[in-house]
């Protein structure tokens, strides 16, 4: 059980409350929401820095907090490394003396071993002797990171590790976080309001919004299956659609949206069986839209399901994708304010089809495409 | 660079150590004198030295400033105020020795002018004249010939009118620098201080005023007693009573 | 040129400047980091002394530590004195100053990130090593600059020595005082020898320390 961080606490504030309860084992957890939802707050509570005002902390097997017991640890007890968002390195002190700073009570050759491997492993050696105001973003990322870990913390916290850095650092260093978590195999909370960072840090993720947890669960799984529109919204999830029930079945459901037939998969994880005539929320990811290829002849109706008629009436080029708006041929108003689907395809395929010159398509949705979103 | 800082602070602190015990050796004698009598007692004091071989540390300043501080243990043994009612008041705490209570001189006040502002002004009416802008008189809450610049200007009927002009001096010394250093044109102080170059003067009637029956006496707590006595004997005595009407004092005999 | 009052005059000021920074470095810390009950009280006594005039508070503190006063007393039982001698000089030095320190220093910890108080405490320092450690060093100029301004204040000491100390000369008389007894004789010559010393000291020290710790005021 070492390593698994039980929490389920509440703290009052005027005009929010925070009322949260997740597990999580060994491994990296990730605390996922727009700001303000309430996740630096659960960081704080579990580093101690703040107190709840109810409930129960549990790390490791050791009690940080307990408002029935009367237990409240000091965060200087708890052995929690915190790297703070904007990483608080001391500026008055170089980086070595950063990373030794948790060290403090020890032998001074087993903190002079300790902080050597820490920055061996971080890849700072070389920057010993430089203070903060010298590193780069990424360096201080790394700064802030070692000093955490040097206290071989019980439970390491993150609080939007990445957001102070640049798009393309971001990326690279996404990566590199996570070889640094799984090869320290600590295990950490992650906050952030990005979910590609998210997904790509933690193996589970507790979805925050206003003080509440809306959704847990394995990445993958909210991935593929948010538990209802506000989570697809906070994920920023495209084409969240809203149509009526024909019919639901345990593996099917029937919907009918803009004078189309759909068929869509039920959820695999809850057994949602609406009945037919109550309102429901689907959404379609942009790059499981088909555009069905124009020389091939007529559609194989087992092959593309879900098949529509539309025109491109925008579209945006990010690089290596092309983002398109379609309009369907039905009558009736745009799902979406002028369009009714945000449809992606690679560069090379917008080429190949002419999309430019183009604009009439046909085009397909497998049902396992189509997510239904539980309310 | 901390260190060193500290290590300077420690060196200077030792380094002014010896400076400032060197010339603390306790006198024998502490006398607390009022004001006006800085100058008389600067010649009378060097004399008292000489005939007994004691050391005089002579403490100048206002009279009542002293009878509070000699109330709450100041380290005077003998006091020479001002006037009586701070001795008699301080007697009667039991903070003064009763039986050493001695008369030594009668103050006089007068009216001087700054030799800077031009002629020497004659009566106490000439104070409203417009150039006088400033009349300097001591703290009448205080010192005693505040007190009686006070009562001489109220009699003249003058004091409402000239009230706005007034500046006060802690004690009398204070007062005559006001006008010796031409910041104030005009000022009532004390007969004994007032033969500076700066200034002109001429008497005011006594007869405006209580009289300012100036009071000795030895402080209860004080280890010399017969020091402090010797002292005022030497002030009332034939070395001291020259030195005393040379700077305007009426001496006890005469008043 | 009697160089008594100098010697004195500078020692009072070092002693009564350490004296203002050990307690007044920990009210600032106080005022800036704590939230309490009679916070806003605490404020408003600091500040009473650069208000009031100093002969008030030189009366009221002679009534305290003189020989009938609570504090005098308890000396007096224990064999030791401070009314009348260079100790209290101290004192009223120290009263005069302190608001100085405590409202610089004050500022100065006010200005360090909490978040990295709040690191400190998460990598196991104590309180007391988290102020040592981080509050302080980040925080050193604005307390440099008050202590400098406590020492210049505590140099220049006047209304409240004059009455707790008295303006005994080879005993309590320092520079001010000396000063001001030449200036009532009308020893100018030697009353401006001693004021341009007083001068001299202070644009040392600041020149010194400006140079030192770049300071800015």
């Amino acid at each position: 059980m070492s390593g698994a961080v039980s929490v389920a606490i509440t703290k009052r504030f005027p005009g929010f409350t925070l009322d949260v309860a997740w597990e999580a084992e060994q491994s990296v957890l990730g605390l996922f929401g727009p700001s303000g939802a309430g996740k630096t707050l659960t960081l704080q509570c579990l580093a101690g820095l703040i107190r709840p005002d109810a409930g129960r902390i549990v790390v490791g097997g050791r009690v940080f907090f307990d408002a029935a017991a009367g237990v409240d640890l000091a965060p200087q007890q708890r052995r929690i490394g915190y790297v703070f968002q904007g990483y608080a390195l001391f500026p008055h002190l170089s980086v070595v003396k950063n990373i030794a700073f948790g060290l403090h009570g020890r032998p001074r050759d087993d903190r002079a071993r300790r902080t050597s491997e820490v920055i061996e492993r971080l890849g700072l050696r070389g920057l010993e002797q430089h203070y903060p105001r010298e590193l780069s973003g990424g360096q201080r990322q790394r700064v802030a990171l070692g000093r955490a870990l040097a206290i071989d913390p019980a439970l390491l916290l993150l609080d939007e590790p990445l957001s102070a850095l640049d798009a393309p650092l971001r990326r690279a260093l996404r990566d590199e976080l996570r070889e640094i978590l799984s090869g320290w195999g600590t295990a950490a909370v992650v906050v952030t309001h990005d979910f590609t960072e998210a997904y790509r840090l933690a193996d589970r993720i507790v979805v925050y919004k206003d003080g509440r947890v809306i959704q847990s669960a394995p990445r993958s799984e909210l991935l593929w299956q948010p538990a209802s529109e506000s989570v697809a919204r906070i994920m920023g999830l495209s084409n969240v659609l809203h149509g009526t029930v024909v019919k639901a079945m345990p593996d099917r459901i029937q919907i009918a949206w803009r004078g189309q037939a759909l068929e869509a998969v039920n959820s695999p994880t809850r057994s949602y069986l609406p009945p037919p005539e109550s309102p429901i929320a689907f959404f379609v990811r942009p790059e499981y839209v088909r555009l069905i290829r124009k020389d091939r002849g007529a559609p194989d109706a087992a092959h593309h399901m879900n098949l529509m008629r539309g025109r491109i009436v925008g579209e945006a080029d990010f690089g290596t994708v092309w983002s398109l708006r379609l309009c369907l041929d039905t009558p009736g108003a745009p799902a979406q304010g002028d369009f009714d689907l945000e449809v992606e395809v690679p560069h090379l395929v917008y080429e190949i089809l002419e999309i430019e010159r183009d604009r009439h398509w046909e085009f397909s949705i497998h049902r396992g495409s189509i997510h239904v979103l539980p309310t | 660079m901390r260190h060193s800082l500290s290590l300077g602070l420690a060196l200077a602190w030792f380094a002014l150590g010896p400076g400032s015990a060197a010339a603390a050796d306790p006198p024998s004698l502490t006398v607390f004198a009022a004001a006006d009598l800085t100058f008389a007692f600067k010649e009378i004091a060097p004399r008292f030295e000489k005939a007994t071989g004691a050391r005089v540390a002579l403490v100048f300043g206002s009279t009542g400033n002293f009878a509070h501080q000699i109330r709450q243990g100041g380290p005077a043994d003998v006091f020479l105020a001002a006037d009586q009612s701070f001795v008699e008041d301080l007697i009667a705490e039991g903070v003064l020795l009763r039986e050493t209570r001695t008369l030594y001189a009668q103050g006089r006040i007068v009216l001087a002018t700054a030799r800077a502002f031009g002629p020497k002004l004659t009566e106490l009416r000439s104070l409203l004249d417009p150039r006088v802008r400033h009349v300097a008189i001591a703290n009448p809450v205080h010192a005693p010939y505040g007190r009686a610049a006070e009562q001489a200007l109220r009699r003249a009927g003058l004091w409402e009118a000239l009230r706005p002009k007034l500046v006060f001096g802690e004690n009398i010394r204070h007062t005559l620098q006001f006008v010796q250093a031409g910041a104030a044109e005009a000022g009532i102080v004390a007969l004994s201080v007032a033969n500076v170059p700066e200034v002109d003067w001429v008497p005011i009637d006594a007869a405006m005023h209580a009289p300012l029956d100036q009071a000795a006496a030895i402080v209860r707590r004080s280890p010399r007693p017969e020091l402090g006595l010797a002292f005022i004997q030497f002030v009332n005595g034939p070395d001291g009573r020259p030195i005393m009407k040379r700077f305007g004092f009426m001496l006890p005999g005469e008043f | 040129m009697d160089s008594f009052p100098i010697w004195l005059s500078l020692r009072v000021a070092l002693s009564a400047t350490t004296l203002t920074l050990l307690t007044g470095v920990p009210i600032a810390w106080l005022l800036a980091r704590k939230r309490f009950a009679g916070r806003n009280a605490l404020e408003a006594v600091v500040v009473l002394p650069l208000v009031l005039p100093p002969t008030v508070l030189g009366y009221y503190l002679l009534v305290v530590i003189g020989y009938r006063g609570p504090i005098g007393r308890a000396l007096a039982a224990l064999g030791l004195e401070l009314a009348f001698t260079p100790g209290a000089a101290v004192l009223a030095a120290c009263v005069g100053s302190i608001a100085l320190v405590i409202k610089s220093a004050q500022a100065g910890f006010e200005t360090v990130d909490g978040q990295l108080e709040q690191a400190a405490r998460t990598l196991g320092r104590s309180e007391w090593s988290v102020f040592w450690n981080v509050t302080l060093p980040l925080a050193w100029r604005s307390v440099l600059a008050g202590t400098v301004l406590a020492f210049c204040r505590g140099l220049g000491e006047f209304g409240i020595t004059l009455m707790v100390a008295g303006n005994i000369p080879g005993r309590t008389q320092t520079l001010p005082l000396a000063i001001y007894d030449r200036v009532q004789a009308n020893q100018m010559g030697e009353a401006n020898a001693l004021a341009l010393v007083a001068v001299g000291i202070v644009v040392v020290l600041l020149f010194g320390l400006s140079r030192f710790a770049r300071l800015r005021y």
